[in-house]
């Protein structure tokens, strides 16, 4: 009997701890809202023209993921500034980008007061296949600010980070 | 990190490295971007305080020419002396046959330093 009671214990105990641990690390409904939205933004870019999309097309879906005002801040002082001018260059740069394959790892989000602004750094790999088959993989570290206007996250600013300086 | 190691290699990094000692040069070491499942693999040149520079592909420590049997391709890169803070590391790799604009170097906060490569 006593026995049997030790071993309830512990179950509730261990029930306890993962739901307390689950708790701890679960993500707030923005926190994966952004999450998602930047893995749609992964995928956007992978699907290049393979589905049959024209580059105006999938210029415009891409776009879809910046504010108007959107900056892109590539360092060494290159800056793209506007969500048109970013659509432009993706149209222009689609039948070289699409030789590429974009990783995005180490996704960290953090909320800004008030659930409408949140800065997110990541790390971006640009895989390349060569014609025998091997890999190469550049590998940039950046920092995102996205906002919430009309219910859906938007980028407003992407930051190239010298990691090696 | 070519010719010592290959890219795409499968690399063990030791973590616990530096928990008791401080890196030293010529370590190899992982260095993390975002977080720690993309990493840098570099050799530590310069260590916290000291005066780096290249002339034409030969580094300079404080002044002094560094000795680097490990590099077989160097091109004659040149670098402007920088001096590192007290947290800072200067950190390259070994394959150094590319243009010097083509290759991730420089310094790097000593937070960023993961661990020692093993092999």
């Amino acid at each position: 009997m006593t026995r049997r009671l030790v071993v309830r214990v512990g179950v509730v105990l261990v029930l306890a701890a993962l739901a307390a641990f689950a708790w701890r690390t679960r993500e707030t409904g923005d926190k994966r809202a952004i999450r998602e939205r930047i893995e749609a933004l992964r995928t956007e870019v992978n699907a290049s023209t393979r589905d049959g999309l024209g580059t105006a097309a999938r210029s415009a879906q891409i776009g879809s993921y910046f504010t108007e005002d959107a900056i892109v801040e590539l360092g060494g002082g290159s800056s793209i500034r506007g969500r048109a001018t970013l659509m432009d260059m993706t149209a222009r740069l689609q039948p070289r980008t699409a030789a590429f394959r974009l990783d995005l790892d180490d996704v960290g989000i953090e909320m800004m007061p008030g659930d409408v602004a949140a800065d997110v750094i990541l790390t971006a790999s640009f895989v390349r296949r060569s014609s025998t088959g091997e890999e190469s993989r550049d590998a940039r570290e950046f920092a995102l600010a996205l906002v919430k206007t009309d219910g859906t996250w938007r980028i407003s600013r992407i930051t190239a980070i010298d990691t090696l300086r | 990190m070519l010719p010592t190691y290959q890219s795409g290699s499968l690399n063990l990094v030791n973590r616990l490295a530096y928990l008791n000692q401080n890196p030293s040069r010529g370590d190899i070491v992982a260095i993390k971007l975002a977080g720690p499942h993309v990493l840098y693999v570099k050799r530590i040149i310069g260590l916290p305080g000291e005066r780096i520079s290249m002339t034409e592909g030969q580094v300079y420590v404080n002044g002094a020419p560094l000795i680097e049997p490990y590099v077989r391709n160097r091109k004659p890169w040149d670098v402007p002396e920088v001096t590192l803070t007290s947290r800072e590391y200067f950190v390259v790799g070994d394959n150094r046959g590319m243009r010097v604009s083509d290759h991730d170097f420089g310094r790097v906060d000593v937070s960023r330093i993961v661990g020692r490569i093993v092999f």
